[in-house]
């Protein structure tokens, strides 16, 4: 196997990271919070990976998990409320050559950016989300989010919630163009960095779920999964997750599912208890936005000034016989 | 009838080529040709993937198509289920009759305009229905191309056309990096301009701002308060000097100069990579090799700056000694292949001597060598037929190269082969291409789709393709691709015929290499007609006749079943020369075969004696056998696999016990992989709860905390995944409570 020269350069001095290359400021998340599982996740990633900080891209919106580009030592847009993916869309449009995560929350995404998430899925531009879903407004202290269970007592619903939550999973599925979709829990970590290293390696919209625990706001909502391992589902199969001896023996709770057939991964989505934990769903074949509208021509300064030559020549008074086509002549 | 006298006249004939007596008739004149060719006598009637369309500027796979092929895609489209359906299909395919005919009278054009000129000629006949149903279907056609059929000049131009697919998707990908360069250099220009001193006088900022603005602002003002910055030129003259230089080398490169800018008077003229001889391509390549190595540099440079990874100290002496030497394959691949098409009449040329020694340098270039004669006399004059010696030993020879993509086929197989003559086209490195282009000199007539495809079927002419990186191993590598019954030495296939008593008679006929031979007038001498009143039970088929036992050979005489231009059947014998060209035309297809792995030799060999040991086995008494096969139940490899497979297992059971850590309950420890990172404990202390590389908690040196803090951060783990263990410090206050607590998490 041969390589070019460039290539040859680049590696000469090639940056190698270690995890602290990617620690921003000290994380501001509550003690216990599920971010810390999150962002320790994906810092490894990129450790292991080898990302270059100056091509790595980290967009959220507003919410606890938003936070997240603070605390990541690269490149960051901290936008506003639920409109982290089309900052994220324009970003990859332009530059095409960045890795881009995207950071949301239950509220951010399933809410206010809920608009923006459905395009985003469909436009299946090669960006990785993780959607931080504690199932609570936190940053505002305890407003009831989309995803927050029927009967959840809070802020804005004193007398419990009205209504059903809202499953992100189904609904990403449901969505043209899906191309991947996986779901985590905070309490299981090697199964968090597996998940999140198999997002980033698909090229489209890969969107991870990842169900985490707020010790403030809702301490108790999932003390019976993380006290009895049974209650979490494991999906796995030779194109999806591969669990080690160690965490097979923990988590005996496993299901073969194959991640090409979306109508299962459907009907395992809309499953809550025990909680499916795994790649439900992945196309490759899936186009990507990014590909299919790129414009082939580079616009270069010559690219623009033979361009707008054009477009003056057309409203230029030549002088007689000197007109472009007669000259061709 | 002396029926001996019959044979003897027939075995002069077989022996010494000698036509005598009355029974052994010459062929010239009489327009024989294979029985088999019976059914093709008019190609213009029959459907097949001739013509075809060169389709132009195509951004799928696929740019050649059968003009068949096309049809049906347009009548799948348009045509309806039911009788209206079927009067659609019945004009349209009308027409594609006409258009083929055309063609084969010679018509040349795109296909937009043949089917336009087809369907006016097939509704002239017709009713205006007929105009109405084809102006309809032309609708529907999606594709134009120029149409060629099977000629001379066809295997060039599908080449040309394959080539130039690739050729555009080369170019796309290089402009696009070469373009994302420019524009990363010409930005880091930009950004030095602005910043300097030139960038902040009033002239660059009025400039800046556009006119419909000029007058809003105080330039001279704005200038003295941006200067406040101390502008300074962040490029060193060194890097200033780097950037244009490789700017301008990638803005006046001409492999693939910008499309868009060739209409402007200053337009860069683009290389030509086509060529007609060897030794132009050499020389070509020769004379851009310094300007491929300098954009190569210019490209390497370029990344390098607009990475702001470029050190001078390493990469300087670097891009000093920088050459032809430097350049890897895949930078090569970057650019342009060249397509060489040796036109049939210049093989031989000297321009072409170095053929052999140009793919063997691994330049990039596509060869293709057009072969239009099989059956041309040997130089060396040996009185053999020399049957495509030149063009089979090329395309075997460039195998042997090691680093060359070989296709060799006949022309009307060209078509079929279209993805493995892209593959060679993409190919990294040199690749060449046989074709057989049709008979120099064909009897009766014969189209050239046709001679070419009786190459196929007499195995003259096989097609295979090879190519060097698809694997380890030849199976991998090397492919027959579409010969027909690799299995047989002669394809077999049914014929039908009349007899005297016009009863319908099928027989089981093959198509040797001597049918291929009748196919060309210029070897009539080894034919003799025989009358059907001598045809006696001693006349054997040639393919019959050839596995004869070596001491009935001479009791037999060999023959072929032939057509006249009445289509009526004759045989023919053929003479002792043209057996010997139709047994070693069966060797060379026994040994390329064979490389296919079809009657592979050593397979079989193995095969025989692992039957042979599997017999001797089934010889033995069946207790003995009993005893043999119980303990492994198959081989003793298998049973020494099962046995290792145990091994590993148990391997596999300890390791995994061994991956259990046990822990005493007197043992404070922290299950690390099932961390989750929270900082709940480091919080309490973070000198006794430190993170591994991977930022999951385990314990450090517990003298740095208390039995207090451990039991406290056992309960705050959100995941209950630190286990206190027993107290370390026998002297710390409130022991008997915390042991109390931390039982929880023992």
């Amino acid at each position: 196997m041969t390589m070019p020269v460039t290539q040859c350069l680049l590696k000469l001095h090639e940056d190698h990271h270690n995890l602290e290359d990617y620690q921003g400021g000290v994380p501001r998340w509550c003690s216990g919070c599920g971010d810390n599982a999150i962002l320790a996740a994906v810092q490894r990633l990129c450790r292991d990976e080898d990302l270059s900080p100056e091509r790595t891209v980290f967009v959220s919106g507003i919410g606890c998990s938003s936070r997240f580009p603070h605390y990541m030592k690269t490149y960051g847009f901290h936008g506003i409320h639920g409109r982290a993916f089309p900052v994220a869309e324009g970003i990859k449009m332009a530059r095409p050559d960045l890795t881009v995560f995207v950071n949301t929350g239950d509220g951010d995404c399933c809410s206010i950016g809920a608009g923006h998430w459905i395009h985003a899925i469909r436009y299946n531009m090669n960006m990785t989300v993780m959607l931080h879903d504690n199932h609570v407004y936190g940053l505002t202290k305890k407003q009831a989010s989309p995803t927050s269970p029927i009967g959840f007592k809070s802020n804005t619903t004193p007398r419990g919630s009205y209504l059903n939550a809202l499953n992100p999973l189904t609904v990403t599925l449901g969505v043209q163009n899906v191309s991947f979709v996986a779901q985590a829990v905070d309490w299981v970590p090697e199964v968090l960095y597996d998940i999140i290293s198999a997002a980033y390696h698909h090229r489209g919209f890969s969107f991870v779920r990842i169900i985490q625990r707020c010790p403030e706001f809702l301490p108790k909502m999932f003390e019976s999964w993380l006290a009895d391992p049974q209650k979490t589902l494991l999906l796995t199969h030779a194109n999806g997750l591969t669990l080690t001896p160690e965490l097979s023996r923990t988590y005996k709770n496993q299901l073969a599912h194959d991640p090409s057939n979306i109508d299962r991964a459907r009907e395992i989505a809309s499953g809550e208890d025990p909680i499916p934990v795994g790649i439900l769903y992945r196309n490759p074949e899936v186009p990507c936005y990014e590909d299919v509208r790129h414009a082939g021509q580079m616009r270069t300064p010559e690219h623009i000034r033979v361009g707008l030559e054009a477009e003056l020549d057309r409203f230029t008074v030549w002088p007689k016989n000197a007109e472009p086509a007669q000259r061709a002549v | 009838m002396d029926m001996a006298a019959t044979f003897h006249e027939q075995r002069v004939f077989f022996s010494t080529s000698r036509r005598q007596g009355e029974g052994v008739e010459a062929i010239e004149g009489l327009g024989l040709r294979p029985a088999l060719f019976a059914g093709y006598r008019d190609l213009s009637l029959l459907r097949h993937d001739f013509p075809l369309v060169l389709v132009a500027a195509s951004r799928e796979a696929i740019t050649v198509r059968s003009l068949s092929g096309i049809v049906d895609e347009v009548l799948l489209e348009v045509a309806p289920r039911g009788i209206e359906g079927e009067r659609l299909r019945k004009h349209a395919l009308a027409l594609e009759r006409e258009i083929r005919a055309r063609v084969a009278a010679g018509d040349i054009g795109l296909l937009s305009e043949l089917w336009t000129a087809a369907a006016e000629r097939v509704s002239a006949h017709d009713d205006e229905t007929a105009k109405e149903v084809l102006r309809y279907t032309a609708a529907a056609l999606k594709l134009d191309g120029e149409v060629v059929g099977c000629d001379l000049a066809m295997p060039a131009k599908f080449l040309a056309h394959l080539w130039e697919a690739a050729y555009a998707a080369k170019a796309r990908a290089f402009r696009q990096a070469v373009d994302t360069l420019v524009v990363r250099l010409s930005d880091i220009l930009r950004a030095a301009f602005i910043h300097s001193a030139a960038g902040q006088q009033p002239g660059a900022l009025r400039a800046s701002v556009g006119g419909a603005h000029q007058n809003m602002f105080d330039f001279d003002a704005m200038s003295r308060l941006v200067g406040r910055r101390a502008p300074k030129d962040e490029l060193s003259p060194s890097r200033r000097r780097r950037i244009e230089g490789a700017l301008a080398v990638l803005r006046g490169q001409r492999f693939f100069p910008d499309p868009k800018a060739s209409s402007s008077p200053d337009a860069i003229v683009a290389f030509e990579f086509q060529f007609e001889d060897c030794a132009s391509a050499v020389e070509a390549f020769r004379a851009r090799l310094a300007a491929l190595v300098e954009t190569v540099r210019a490209m390497a440079i370029a990344e390098l700056e607009a990475d702001g990874r470029y050190i001078e100290a390493d990469h300087d002496p670097f891009f000093e000694s920088f050459g032809d030497h430097t350049l890897t394959p895949d930078d090569l691949a970057l650019f342009p292949d060249s397509l060489v098409c040796i036109p049939p009449d210049r093989n031989a040329s000297p321009e072409n001597a170095n053929l052999i020694e140009m793919l063997s340098s691994g330049l990039p270039v596509k060869v293709l060598v057009e072969t239009r004669d099989l059956l041309e006399e040997s130089s060396v004059g040996a009185g053999h037929f020399a049957f495509g010696v030149r063009s089979v030993r090329l395309a075997m020879t460039a195998m042997g190269l090691g680093g060359v993509f070989v296709v060799q086929t006949p022309s009307s197989n060209l078509l079929c082969l279209r993805a493995p003559i892209a593959r060679g086209l993409d190919h990294r490195g040199p690749a060449l291409f046989s074709v057989y282009s049709g008979a120099a000199d064909p009897a009766a007539s014969i189209a050239q789709y046709l001679t070419a495809a009786a190459a196929i079927e007499s195995r003259a002419f096989p097609p295979f393709s090879y190519d060097p990186l698809a694997g380890d191993n030849l199976a991998a590598r090397f492919s027959l691709e579409n010969c027909p019954q690799p299995e047989a030495d002669w394809p077999v296939e049914s014929f039908e015929y009349a007899d005297e008593q016009w009863q319908r008679v099928t027989e089981r006929v093959a198509f040797t290499f001597a049918d291929f031979v009748l196919c060309d007038r210029r070897h009539a001498a080894h034919f003799a007609r025989v009358g059907r009143a001598r045809w006696n039970a001693r006349m054997r088929p040639v393919a019959e006749w050839l596995e004869l036992p070596e001491k009935e050979l001479t009791e037999c005489i060999p023959y072929l079943w032939a057509i006249d231009a009445g289509d009526v059947l004759h045989r023919v014998l053929v003479d002792v020369r043209l057996i010997g060209a139709v047994r070693r035309c069966r060797t060379l297809w026994h040994r390329l075969r064979e490389q296919g792995g079809v009657h592979n030799s050593h397979a079989e060999q193995l095969l025989a004696r692992e039957k042979a040991a599997w017999e001797a086995e089934k010889q033995r008494p069946i207790e003995e056998l009993k005893a043999a096969v119980t303990p492994a139940a198959g081989s003793p490899a298998q049973s020494a696999a099962g046995e290792e497979k145990a091994g590993a297992v148990a391997a596999m059971a300890t390791t995994e016990a061994a991956d259990v850590p046990a822990h005493s309950p007197d043992e404070a420890w922290i299950e690390t992989a099932r961390c989750p990172s929270c900082n709940e404990c480091q919080l309490i202390n973070d000198r006794m709860f430190l993170y591994n590389e991977n930022k999951q908690a385990y314990l450090g040196d517990l003298k740095t905390g208390t039995y207090r803090q451990l039991v406290e951060a056992a309960e705050s783990c959100q995941v209950a995944i630190i286990h206190p263990g027993k107290p370390f410090n026998p002297n710390e206050p409130g022991l008997e409570e915390l042991m109390e607590r931390a039982k929880a998490f023992q």
